[in-house]
């Protein structure tokens, strides 16, 4: 074989009973889905894992339903089954958009909603061969005992770049969650912890089984800043929802590709029709900029990565609110 | 056609001649070739950007089971390096290591798990020596020295006058100036390096396979390296995937496996990562220009100085070439009488750079063509009045001997400011949006190559035989840019047959005739030529057979669609099979060669460095580029390209098309997205995720226009078409973005951060000059 | 550890033992000698890998071989018919959608998946449905036109014929 692998025992679990026993069985295994993310990871040496449990065959993983009160999400479903899905999508915009934006079209035949919202977190001085990281003395995340983007600091900086993320925590998603202990079911915002060496709430042999939304109200979008139109991971991606109530409108932003985990930015108050839009929108801009904290974990500077972010959030309300540009 | 001549081969689309194996899966490229026996090589590369080798203890990895051969600096004490007068690198460091990922060792196992576990059980002692990683640190007075005859770290001072400068500047309305920083650029060619070299110890003989645009650099470098007669060796060059001039030199890891296959006695296969491919590097150097200009009222160009800096990385490789280039380049696109040029290629602890696409002009013509576009606003002129005031008038020699015979940048200007609407556009596309125009020009191959042996510049030969078809035996590098297909074309043309009589036979030493190889687009100019040569003789055989047995006079045979007549009589004809055995059956099988050498004065002035530049015949491009700047996030989308190339005469259009296409896009690319970075000279975007190479996605539609100017000495009037559109493209952007926007940008690439942060400057500057 | 896999390649069936790490592309090129799926980067960043599996494109450098147990497996060998150039073999061949050609065998099964579902694409869909491929020699644009000409043949069963230029 010419490429590099690690050696892993791969076992494909045909339900998620035996997949939990598995995991149970074997502390050292690693869950895999649509593998674009794990396996390129496995490829530079990454991931130690003896064993390999593959979701693919798990059919429960792939539920796809839409009812009154909203729809579930498979974690095994792919982004592009999704995408092709015959659905209600006029609340789901965000979503949709963050579907889209998320790497290659290949990839999105392949990869899965758990799997994306799963995914490793990333940084420069991390996804680099075993050769760049052995002569950079590692690092913190992984074998290492400095962060190379913040030496002073005590935890790894490494950037959450996940896409749907921050569509489905504008939208109100929760996830529900299987392990030895039975199924839990938490708010999307609580799967992830801003640490980017351990930035999942998953224990120990748990399996993300499936993402809920509620049904939606209002109107939601997702931007994302990257070099090119394709395969790029987000330089900083935000989604944005809008609700309009008797006390004017509501919103809610959440970022990602900034901290090492998506960032939810609540607006405190609706936008009524006292205010003054141009003030609102900069305020709001103000507070996406305050919420991020963006590092050196791109060769992109954190400084731009926080102002386009704050900038394009701010556009973004404004479309939903269909207030013109300034 | 524009010299009206009748043609039946040439001057049509044609689809390549190896075409059909590229899309079927059936095109072998060097690591798809039978390797099933083959030991698989790897190498320890230095984790350092500098230091000395104090220790490299291999024996636990030669202990290994399945480890059959280790080489090590100590394997081959014999520099190389493609300029005969600046060989200083070794395939495998010996004493110094001089940048991060340098070879040190390698390994030739079993398979590929055995050799990665060898190389983790190298030991490698080294003392890290301060580094440098950028031209000014390099020529900072404390600076510590990359090679010890080498003081300041300067690999190549360059200082030409031409005409009187200061009278020039005297002369002028507007003097300018304006400092260019553009990054380093990789060639990123989509198949990574690869080489499979076999030896047999009994015969002390070498096979050799390899990605290189090169062959006979490859074939020189390994006799000269691995102290071999050359004619022991034996290069052939498979499919390749690209090279765009990453290739051209030859590369350590080609070395290395012939190293060692032959301590091994075996066969080797060694393929690169995409990371070890970045780090071989050989790309475009990160260049500062500092240039001024002047001008009159009228646009017109009365002086230029120019100052180059290029942080060259850690050898010599093509480097006094690329800096002599950028200064030499200068000329030959417009008429300027005044020209100071003076250029350093400094050393720093980075991969080499070498030649990439465009080689020498690329920042430089980025830097001429962005201050002649800020002048003409200055001046309130139109930027192509501007160009219009500096046209050549071909035939002349340019101010530092550069000959020109053709020229059709006139017609390119035409064409795509029609094609544009750019008087009507122009400023009057709304906010954020904007067009800008560049022209650019390229050299057909270099009038004097490197390794000047007195040699022709190429040979082409040319068999027939009883079967009745055409073999055309060539040393010319397909590496998709399809000059097999040229020369077919060239051979098809002059022979009146089809071109499914020919077939073409190229790179193998043990074959074909030697060629200088793929790089400066030489090829169509000097092997077409060649090609043309070759097939004239054979024609000449066949006509004489012919006339014989049509009991005509030669000059009365007519040659047409694989048919010999008498001229002014109808009844006699005879096919080519019939004259094919005619000819034959006197001397039996025909062999022919052509070649072809470029006259005395092609070959540059009698000055210092006036052989650099000197060509055939220059390419000649202008480009029009319309943007759209998002000013919220700074980032650039490039709507519509119109870009025209004056290539002398398109023998293969579809092939011209494709060029001119893909050389504004690789343009595009340098302009928009890509650059290396490195982190304390380790490299940080040695992948396609994070080089960023320009998707479909982001890819404009671009809209091409060839221009004709028949070039007198160009076979069937053609110049080069593969080069000579990329450097327009950046500059023309920078115009676009600087219409969109009002930005002057100094920087390449235009990536959104950059411009985001030059566009929050300019709006601070508007706003404090408001104020005052 | 190893498995044995039954797959079905280019309408092909074989049984083979695999090791459990072994990607799918390694399988494909060493095992099976079909070469023409290439390896343009270090893992999932090119699309030069390209193969169908069970009609929808995959990444072959990022796909284990074990996983592909039972599935339908199409490359660019298996393309042409009877030694006859597919429409999106014959269109990027007269169109120079192939330069050096590296990308190529990727290229072509990304189009091919894409004009399977739909069968007249635009220039943005294209542009959509190969946004994972990278090319380094046409700049797209050859590629845009080689699909737009492959589905027209498609669609009016012009196989045989030559494309217009």
């Amino acid at each position: 074989m010419t490429e590099y692998m690690p050696e892993f025992e791969h076992l494909v679990p045909a339900s998620l009973d035996e997949a939990l026993a598995v995991l149970a069985e074997r502390p050292d295994s690693r869950v895999c889905a649509g593998g674009t993310d794990l396996l390129v990871n496995m490829r530079r040496g990454l991931v130690e894992a003896g064993t390999l449990v593959d979701l693919g065959m798990v059919d429960a993983l792939r539920i796809l339903k839409q009812d009154d009160t909203g729809l579930t999400i498979g974690a095994g479903v792919t982004l592009a089954a999704l995408l092709k899905a015959d659905l209600d999508w006029s609340q789901l915009n965000a979503l949709r958009e963050a579907l889209a934006a998320v790497a290659g079209p290949t990839h999105r035949e392949m990869a899965t909603v758990g799997g994306n919202l799963c995914q490793d977190t990333r940084c420069l001085y991390y996804n680099q061969s075993e050769w760049w990281r052995r002569s950079n003395d590692y690092c913190l995340k992984y074998r290492g005992e400095t962060c190379h983007v913040a030496p002073k600091g005590n935890r790894c900086r490494a950037a959450y770049c996940g896409d749907l993320a921050p569509a489905l925590m504008v939208l109100g998603a929760e996830v529900s969650i299987a392990g030895p202990d039975g199924a839990r079911r938490v708010g999307i915002g609580d799967l992830f912890a801003e640490d980017g060496a351990d930035h999942l709430k998953l224990k120990a042999g748990e399996i993300l089984v499936a993402v809920h939304l509620p049904r939606a109200e209002g109107r939601s979008t997702y931007g994302k800043i990257r070099q090119r139109g394709a395969i790029d991971f987000p330089l900083a991606g935000v989604a944005v929802s809008c609700r309009g109530r008797d006390d004017g409108l509501w919103f809610s932003l959440a970022v990602t590709g900034t901290n090492s985990c998506p960032v939810m930015v609540e607006m405190p108050a609706p936008m009524t029709r006292d205010d003054a839009a141009d003030v609102f929108f900069r305020d709001m801009s103000r507070r996406v900029q305050k919420a991020v904290s963006p590092q050196r974990t791109t060769t992109v500077a954190p400084h731009f990565r926080r102002l386009s972010v704050s900038a394009l959030a701010a556009r973004l309300a404004r479309g939903l609110a269909g207030v013109a540009d300034p | 056609m524009k010299d009206g001549a009748k043609r039946h081969a040439v001057g049509q689309p044609a689809p390549l001649i190896d075409g059909i194996e590229k899309v079927t899966g059936r095109a072998r490229y060097t690591a798809d070739l039978d390797h099933g026996d083959a030991l698989v090589g790897a190498i320890l590369r230095s984790p350092v950007s500098h230091g000395r080798i104090l220790r490299v203890d291999t024996s636990r990895a030669e202990a290994l089971d399945g480890v059959m051969a280790v080489v090590t600096g100590d394997d081959c004490a014999v520099p190389y390096g493609v300029i005969p007068i600046a060989q200083n690198e070794y395939p495998l460091a010996r004493d110094r290591l001089r940048y991060r990922g340098e070879p040190v060792a390698a390994v030739a196992a079993v398979d590929a798990k055995t050799a990665r576990r060898a190389l983790d059980l190298i030991v490698l002692e080294i003392e890290e020596l301060p580094a440098v990683h950028t031209s000014d640190e390099a020529r900072a007075p404390d600076a510590p020295r990359l090679h010890d005859n080498k003081p300041g770290n300067i690999e190549r001072e360059v200082h030409h006058v031409f005409g009187n400068p200061a009278d020039g500047f005297a002369q002028a309305d507007l003097v300018r100036e304006a400092s260019f920083s553009c990054a380093e650029v990789n060639h990123a060619m989509m198949e990574p390096h690869a080489a499979l070299a076999e030896y047999d110890p009994e015969r002390d003989r070498l096979t050799f396979h390899s990605v290189t645009q090169v062959p006979f650099y490859v074939h020189l470098t390994l006799a000269r390296c691995l102290e071999m007669d050359a004619s022991r060796i034996r290069v052939i060059k498979p499919f390749v995937g690209g090279g765009f001039g990453a290739r051209t030199e030859t590369l350590n890891f080609e070395i290395i496996t012939a190293l060692l296959a032959r301590k091994a006695g075996a066969r080797v296969m060694m393929r690169l990562s995409r990371e070890e491919s970045f780090l071989t590097h050989r790309g475009r150097p990160q260049t500062d220009v500092h240039l001024k200009i002047g001008m009159t009222g009228k646009g017109r160009i009365t002086a230029v100085e120019a100052e180059v800096t290029m942080a060259g990385g850690a050898y010599a490789g093509y480097g006094l070439v690329t800096i002599l280039y950028a200064g030499a380049l200068l000329h030959g696109i417009y008429d300027i009488a005044n020209v100071r040029y003076d250029g350093w290629r400094v050393y720093t602890n980075t991969p080499p750079c070498g030649a990439m696409r465009g080689h020498g002009t690329v920042d430089v013509r980025h830097a001429f063509e962005c201050l002649l576009d800020r002048m003409s606003r200055k001046l309130g002129l139109d930027p192509f009045e501007v160009r219009r005031a500096n046209l050549l008038n071909a035939p002349l020699f340019t101010a530092n001997g550069l000959m020109v015979n053709s020229y059709g940048l006139d017609e390119c200007l035409d064409r795509v400011e029609k094609a544009s609407n750019w008087h009507e556009r122009k400023g009057r596309l709304g906010p954020g949006r904007g067009l800008g125009m560049a022209c650019s020009h390229y050299v057909s191959g270099a009038a004097k190559p490197v390794h000047w042996t007195g040699e022709p510049h190429a040979v082409v030969s040319m068999k027939l035989d009883f079967d009745g078809g055409i073999t055309v035996f060539t040393g010319a590098s397909d590496i998709g840019q399809g000059s097999s297909t040229i020369v077919a074309l060239a051979t098809a043309e002059i022979l009146s047959i089809g071109i499914e009589r020919i077939r073409v036979v190229a790179n193998d030493s043990a074959v074909t005739p030697k060629d200088n190889g793929s790089y400066s687009s030489r090829v169509t100019f000097m092997v077409g030529n060649a090609a043309i040569e070759a097939a004239r003789a054979m024609r000449e055989k066949l006509v004489a057979a012919a006339a014989n047995k049509l009991e005509a006079d030669p000059e009365d045979i007519l040659c047409e669609a694989e048919t010999f007549s008498v001229r002014g009589s109808a009844q006699s004809m005879l096919g080519f099979e019939e004259v094919a055995l005619a000819a034959l059956a006197a001397e039996g099988t025909i062999n022919v060669k052509g070649t072809f050498s470029t006259p005395p004065e092609a070959q540059g002035g009698k000055h210092r460095g006036g052989a650099v530049g000197a060509t055939m015949g220059f390419s000649y491009g202008a480009q029009v580029v319309e943007v759209e700047v998002d000013r919220d996030t700074g980032q650039v989308m490039v709507k519509k390209v119109w870009a025209a190339l004056d290539c002398g005469y398109a023998i293969n259009p579809l092939a011209v098309r494709g060029q001119i296409e893909g050389s504004v896009w690789m343009g595009m690319g340098q302009a928009l997205s890509e650059e290396t970075a490195y982190r304390e000279g380790l490299q940080s975007h040695a992948g396609l995720l994070d080089y960023k190479v320009p998707t479909i996605v982001e890819s404009p539609d671009i809209e091409v226009f060839i221009v004709e100017s028949i070039d007198p000495n160009g076979p069937f009037g053609a110049k080069e078409a593969g080069e000579g559109a990329l450097s327009g493209f950046p500059p023309a952007l920078a115009n676009a973005i600087a219409d969109a926007t009002g930005v002057d940008a100094d920087f390449l690439p235009f990536t959104p951060d950059r411009l985001l942060e030059a566009m929050r400057k300019a709006e601070k500057a508007r706003k404090r000059e408001a104020a005052q | 550890m190893s498995r044995i896999i039954s797959v079905t390649i280019n309408g092909r069936s074989y049984q083979d033992l695999v090791p459990d790490n072994m990607l799918l592309i390694d399988y494909l090129r060493e095992r099976r000698h079909l070469t023409g799926a290439k390896q343009g980067c270090d893992g999932g960043e090119c699309g030069a890998c390209t193969v169908l599996v069970n009609g929808a494109p995959r990444l072959s450098c990022i796909t284990l071989a074990s996983s592909c147990d039972g599935v339908n497996i199409e490359t660019i060998e298996g393309q042409a018919r009877g030694g006859h150039l597919s429409p999106l073999q014959r269109a990027f061949h007269e169109l120079l959608g192939a330069q050096c050609g590296y990308c190529t065998p990727g290229m072509i099964m990304a189009a091919e998946a894409l004009l399977r579902r739909n069968p007249d694409p635009d220039d943005d869909q294209i542009r959509q449905a190969l946004a994972g491929n990278i090319c380094r020699c046409t700049g797209y644009g050859a590629i845009i036109r080689a699909v737009h000409a492959a589905a027209l043949m498609m669609r009016e069963d012009l196989a045989g014929a030559e494309v217009g230029r």
